[in-house]
């Protein structure tokens, strides 16, 4: 195989990335500037080099902890859990949270194996009875699909007896959105979790 | 109503684009032909399935990669086009539009025909196991009880997790976070049936002694959730009070449930249980007889035809208008008596369209001045009458 046979073929093992677009970006890569391309391999190499995840809560790192655990203006008494480490931006990104994180790695699904050994919930349960952090409220925001709740289910039951308050994030109505355009099982979960005004 | 047929690549059919006339069509042909395959297409349409538990790619003909079924419906309804295709491969692909877009939901798309299919093959309704009936009530109630197959999906979803989990190694606390799970779209698939069963149960009894000529029989829901007993008939479709019973039904059986590897209590495991009352004795637990077990075959396929029949009124009222009846050899396998008497109960049901299969001209007695003749034989369909 040719090498740019075989770049087009690592490109196209990407997601959302079929033959055609891997064609065109070794295309673009080899009609533009040596330096260009030197920055990107670069990039990429730092990229698995670097990063890690975190000691405390599991999310991307560069060094042992990440940004947000090493950051002393947060409030270490909240820690929001969350199913992957993308989550932790999405969440982070809305500027509401100020507490720490804790990323679980996936969701409970014994159909693919995965129990609660599989996942990071002995590090979450040893971080609240550790008590260094001082952990007061677990914000449970795994996904509301199916295998999400069972995992919430099931980290309130090993987290109650611990005696920290466990909270699960509302779910309702996207905002922005119009009535008539919400499916039916959200409206149905809206309705139930109203709120008095 | 049906206004177009179109029909690529499906079975042993010929590629062709039907006009279904307002009133329907008996379609005459000898055994094999492709009668109940022209009926299966259009019942396809309904419920994106086969009728006959066929997988996709086994409705696919030889030597072709994709079937293609589209259903015109008269204008003035909610929606003017269903369409449904196949793609064979590894794993089969299967597109479903409704007025050219694809639902998100399965929900969605299914029942904008409005049709009720009556087949020789339905007295496995009665002769075989829980499961085809189950099956029953699930495509009945998906087209007429609205979140009934979103609520089923999801309890067979969360069933198969909790499953999983039962034959895993995992300690109770995680099979019991399924069980919270499990309780809500189990108790809302039980409600859905233990209502309709209750609502139909006269009109089944009545078909059944009318094309019976006065022999008496029953249709009884039985939940598989222990502890449901006490729910009474005027609350039996409360889905909190199936729901409770239910989550405790789980957590009762979650020791002996690990022992076996499997999820005892639950509508997976329901029945819809039909009895006859031996002439002359009285109703009683002692003296009447499971069709199943003891009746014989006129019995059964008198039983299977009086489901069809209140499948057919429960349709009618949630259409606000008569169904599309898909009629496959109705009257085969049953005496003079019975097949008259079924006559006379479908004139008075089958007011809308209809589409009828019957094996020689003789054989089309409902409606028989009104309805177009078309023939088929090896597939291929002529309009001439």
């Amino acid at each position: 195989m040719s090498v740019i046979e075989e770049a087009i073929r690592e490109f196209s093992r990407l997601p959302g990335v079929g033959s055609r677009t891997a064609t065109r970006l070794v295309h673009s890569l080899l009609r533009g500037t040596t330096a260009d391309a030197r920055r990107l391999a670069r990039s990429i190499d730092e990229l698995v080099e670097r990063i890690r995840p975190c000691e405390r809560c599991g999310t991307f790192a560069e060094e042992e902890l990440c940004r947000i655990c090493r950051d002393p203006a947060r409030r270490g008494e909240t820690v929001c859990v969350v199913e992957s480490a993308f989550q932790v931006h999405s969440i982070d990104r809305t500027g509401e949270f100020r507490g720490r994180f804790h990323v679980l790695g996936g969701h409970l699904s014994p159909l693919d194996g995965i129990g609660p050994e599989e996942l990071r919930i002995r590090e979450l349960l040893d971080r609240v009875s550790r008590g260094d952090e001082g952990i007061r409220e677990v914000i449970l925001a795994t996904n509301p699909s199916v295998e999400g709740e069972a995992t919430a289910v099931y980290l309130e039951g090993v987290l109650r007896p611990l005696g920290v308050k466990v909270t699960r994030l509302a779910r309702g109505l996207p905002v922005g959105s119009d009535l008539e355009f919400v499916d039916g099982l959200t409206l149905a979960e809206a309705l139930s979790g109203r709120r008095e005004m | 109503m049906l206004t177009g047929l179109g029909l690529v690549g499906f079975r042993n059919l010929e590629d062709r684009e039907l006009e279904i006339p307002p009133e329907g069509v008996a379609l005459v042909g000898r055994n094999a032909q492709g009668k109940s395959n022209f009926l299966e297409a259009v019942y396809y349409l309904e419920v994106f399935r086969s009728p006959r538990g066929t997988r996709d790619a086994h409705l696919i003909s030889f030597h072709r990669d994709h079937f293609r079924l589209v259903g015109g419906l008269a204008p003035g309804g909610e929606v003017s086009a269903v369409t449904a295709a196949v793609q064979r491969g590894g794993s089969p692909t299967k597109k479903v539009t409704v007025d050219g877009r694809e639902p998100e939901r399965l929900g969605d798309a299914v029942g904008h025909l409005g049709a009720v299919l009556f087949t020789p093959g339905d007295v496995r309704l009665v002769s075989d196991g829980p499961g085809e009936r189950r099956r029953f009530l699930d495509i009945l109630l998906s087209v007429n009880h609205p979140g009934y197959l979103e609520a089923l999906q999801r309890y067979r979803q969360v069933i198969s997790h909790r499953n999983a989990a039962l034959r895993s190694s995992a300690g109770p606390a995680a099979i019991q976070a399924w069980d919270a799970l499990l309780s809500r779209p189990g108790g809302l698939v039980s409600a859905a049936r233990a209502g309709w069963v209750r609502d139909v149960g006269e009109a089944f009894a009545e078909v059944y002694r009318t094309v019976a000529d006065g022999e008496a029989a029953t249709m009884e829901y039985r939940p598989a959730t222990p502890g449901a007993d006490d729910i009474t008939i005027e609350g039996a479709a409360d889905p909190d009070a199936w729901e409770a019973r239910l989550r405790q039904a789980l957590a009762d059986s979650l020791e002996g449930d690990r022992e076996r590897g499997a999820t005892r209590p639950g509508p997976h495991r329901d029945d819809l249980r039909l009895r006859v009352l031996p002439e002359g004795s009285e109703e009683d637990e002692g003296e009447t007889r499971d069709l199943r077990e003891y009746g014989s075959g006129g019995q059964q396929r008198t039983a299977a035809l009086a489901l069809r029949m209140v499948e057919a009124s429960t349709r009618a009222r949630r259409l606000g208008r008569p169904p599309l009846l898909l009629l496959d050899d109705v009257f085969a396998e049953l005496d003079e008596g019975r097949s008259r008497r079924i006559l006379r109960l479908l004139d008075e049901t089958a007011t809308g369209q209809v589409l009828l299969t019957a094996p020689r001209e003789a054989d089309i007695r409902l409606r028989p001045g009104e309805l177009a003749r078309w023939t088929i034989e090896a597939g291929r369909i002529r309009e001439a009458s």
